[in-house]
């Protein structure tokens, strides 16, 4: 097995104090795959972080969860008297210390605007932005950094999309597909346009497993088909959409696909290439990184064709009072000064996560999954949605749940107050979902790699706990 | 003619094993039967505006469906909607919650105004009546009694969050229009649950109620003043983005409640 570049780097500072953590690799060609840029502000990491995940990894076998909950400060404190338990990283992930110094470093040494100066600082600022730029290219493999657009979050990114390939492209009778468990962040966006357009959104409904039915989707898909933007992990369900498959399909009659990759790129490796999308989006915040930050990843020949999103600053080449001419992408589609200590904070979380390896995450967050899954089917007159954990169907590490005449909400509040375990509830912004399996509202856990089982331990014993307590007020 | 004194500040009994109070009946439109048994606690000074309840001893009670909302709290001999009143009530919840250091009192309280809250007919739980923002179903309906005071009524699918209604209700049902209008969300930051001193925060159920509530009370006065004021200007559609929900074959959605996973 070849030495990942971490335990490369790890090998060099062997004179130094601490010891980086050697996370085993299971994929080594993960990391070749990502080339060397994406390591460089990796070797920054706080000293802190690294000398508790040395001492983790001295203890040989601890798993991913245990080595590095000592990265994560924020996890290590009490609310309402009880140790927290943070249940809610679909909602938004923690940040390690490697981020957080990174903004500071960032503010502190350099914060300048970018593209705009010829001083040093902006000089500097400028590297680092376009550095995370490449970083995000890398770590989903996209084959050049100007086919990453920066914006605001997933939700700009798909209206950015609609906006501007949308009304481009889209004609009345045209067919837009997407499923009934999108994120309304991936059903607004494509009813404004329909609007405007006259072209037809059709849904994917859920099959009898309860995950998207894929046969159905396969079948909805026509010559009148111009999209299909569909999630890569649901993030009510937990299933997974084959996305490659998918892509086929579109292409055979020239149809274009955005991914929702917002639940699947925090948790395993995602590979645009051989997905072959058009377009991809995530937020930053979800995958360890600052929030005000995320991605469109769109193929260079779609982003060449299409007209800006918004007007302003950064993405024209010249104006003049009666047009302008537009800059390339992707600054044609980053108006005004970017979020540019995010983007490189979400280059760093980059570098955080590529050290410990998509496919070490995803490894241990499938048996966090079925852990979960498994555990919270044991609790009394609970619904679990999606479908169930098989040798064939893999889940990701969330449930939504329900438990008979008990309002989510009040389970959540429950938990919060009584235990100190956060989860979500609501809709999860998937309210056609919820009224599809008819209820208004479920309750969500959602973990991330940081998480232990004990955490799954904690949370299915405080949620008996507290369906008694609303039991006992009936 | 039971005539109680009863101080507000609810010293009544919370656990579930000794509520109370209890509403039966929910039901049944018709004249509500109303069990009510008070443990008034002696230690407790009447300070504030004495209230008085007003039902017989053979408990019934035929007042409209909801205007004897928490029962004896708003039901009093006082003018109701007298600025000391919802000021006073206020300042007595207040104080209620804020003893309550405990987040696990603060439920049970909250579950206890639940139980108080008057049920509701089932055409309350209309869309017009939902109460938008809030993480649970919530309905609010206003109405201005034939004195001009306001009369709330409201129910939800969460317990906690009818805890909420429940408070409200009690503070403000009876209330003239302004004294509704006056309250600030800052005024009861105290009643958060798990949301501390968040008073803004879309999510929490009492805010959006409050603000519902007050709404509904200016469109109330509004209508009946609508004669003699301008129109007021046109808001823009709220429902913008009808389109294609109807390309979702309905049969299925029926079938998918029966295959969720379940244990
Ligand atoms: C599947 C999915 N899509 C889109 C979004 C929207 O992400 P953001 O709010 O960061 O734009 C989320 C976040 O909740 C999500 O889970």
């Amino acid at each position: 097995m070849p030495p990942t570049p971490l335990q490369l780097f790890s090998s060099a500072m062997e004179t130094a104090i601490h010891k980086l953590p050697s996370f085993k690799t299971i994929n080594p060609s993960f990391y070749t795959a990502r080339g060397t840029a994406s390591f460089r502000v990796g070797l920054r990491r706080s000293s802190s972080s690294l000398s508790v995940s040395a001492s983790a990894d001295r203890e040989g076998d601890q798993d991913l969860g245990h080595r590095t909950r000592p990265d994560f400060p924020i996890l290590h404190q009490e609310v309402n008297g009880s140790k927290l338990v943070y249940l809610d990283n679909a909602a938004t992930s923690q940040k390690p210390t490697a981020v957080l110094k990174t903004l500071q470093n960032y503010y502190e040494s350099y914060n300048s605007n970018v593209h705009r100066g010829i001083h040093f600082l902006s000089a500097k600022a400028t590297d680092e932005y376009e550095l995370a730029r490449k970083k995000v290219a890398a770590f989903i493999n996209a084959s050049d950094a100007r086919e990453i657009v920066f914006t605001k979050n997933a939700t700009e990114a798909i209206n950015l999309v609609a906006y501007s390939w949308g009304l481009l492209n889209l004609k009345p009778e045209d067919e837009v597909i997407l499923t009934i468990a999108e994120h309304h962040s991936n059903i607004v966006p494509w009813q404004l346009v329909a609007q405007k357009t006259g072209a037809i959104l059709k849904y994917v409904t859920l099959n009898e497993n309860g995950a998207p039915d894929i046969g159905n989707l396969k079948q909805m898909i026509s010559r009148k088909t111009k999209i299909v933007a569909v999630h890569h992990v649901s993030n009510m369900l937990a299933s997974v959409l084959p996305i490659e498959e998918i892509a086929h399909w579109a292409h055979d009659v020239g149809a274009k696909v955005l991914l929702d990759a917002c639940q699947s790129v925090p948790h395993m490796a995602v590979n645009v290439q051989s997905l072959d999308v058009d377009f991809l989006v995530a937020s930053s915040h979800k995958m360890c990184g600052p929030t005000g930050i995320g991605f469109l990843y769109g193929k260079s020949e779609l982003l060449s064709a299409m007209p800006p999103f918004l007007g302003g600053g950064e993405m024209i080449s010249d104006v003049y009072l009666d047009h302008s001419t537009y800059a390339e992408p992707p600054s044609r589609f980053e108006a005004g000064t970017p979020a540019i200590g995010e983007a490189i904070g979400l280059g760093a979380a980059i570098d955080y996560l590529s050290g410990i390896g998509m496919q070490n995450i995803h490894d241990y967050e499938l048996e966090l999954a079925n852990y979960l899954h498994e555990s919270l089917r044991a609790v009394p007159n609970i619904r679990i949605y999606g479908p169930v954990p098989s040798g064939s169907i893999r889940r990701a590490a969330l449930c939504s749940f329900n438990v008979d005449n008990i309002h989510p909400t009040d389970i959540a509040t429950f938990l919060d107050q009584q235990h100190g375990v956060a989860i979500r509830s609501g809709h999860h912004c998937a309210q056609p979902l919820h009224r599809s399996l008819g209820v208004s509202a479920s309750a969500r856990a959602s973990l991330h790699f940081y998480n232990v089982k004990e955490d799954v331990d904690d949370f299915v014993r405080a949620l008996k706990d507290t369906v008694s307590f609303f039991n006992s007020y009936k | 003619m039971i005539s109680a004194f009863l101080n507000t500040a609810l010293p009544l009994s919370f656990s579930s094993s000794s509520r109370s109070v209890k509403l039966t009946n929910h039901n049944d439109p018709g004249p509500k039967r109303t069990k009510l048994k008070f443990i008034i606690n002696q230690e407790r000074k009447f300070a504030f505006m004495p209230l008085k309840c007003i039902w017989n001893s053979d408990l019934e009670w035929n007042a409209r469906n909801h205007s004897f909302c928490v029962s004896c709290l708003t039901a009093t001999e006082v003018p109701l909607g007298s600025s000391e009143v919802v000021a006073d009530r206020l300042g007595r919840v207040v104080s209620e919650f804020r003893s309550l250091t405990e987040p696990i009192d603060r439920v049970k309280r909250l579950l206890h105004y639940a139980a108080l809250l008057p049920p509701v007919d089932e055409s309350v739980r209309s869309q017009e009546n939902r109460v938008a923002g809030c993480a649970t179903q919530v309905w609010v309906e206003a109405e201005l009694d034939e004195l001009g005071r306001v009369r709330f009524g409201a129910d939800s699918d969460s317990e906690i969050s009818k805890g909420f209604c429940s408070c409200l209700i009690h503070l403000l049902d009876g209330a003239e229009p302004e004294e509704v209008a006056k309250v600030k969300p800052e005024d009861l930051a105290d009643l958060n649950v798990g949301l501390h001193g968040k008073a803004h925060s879309r999510v929490i159920t009492w805010h959006n109620v409050l603000i519902a509530m007050q709404k509904r009370t200016a469109a109330l006065v509004a209508g009946s003043e609508r004669e003699r004021s301008p129109p007021l200007e046109q808001s823009f559609p709220s429902s913008l983005v009808a389109t294609a929900e109807a390309q979702i074959p309905q049969s299925r959605w029926q079938k998918l409640d029966a295959n969720l996973s379940r244990s």
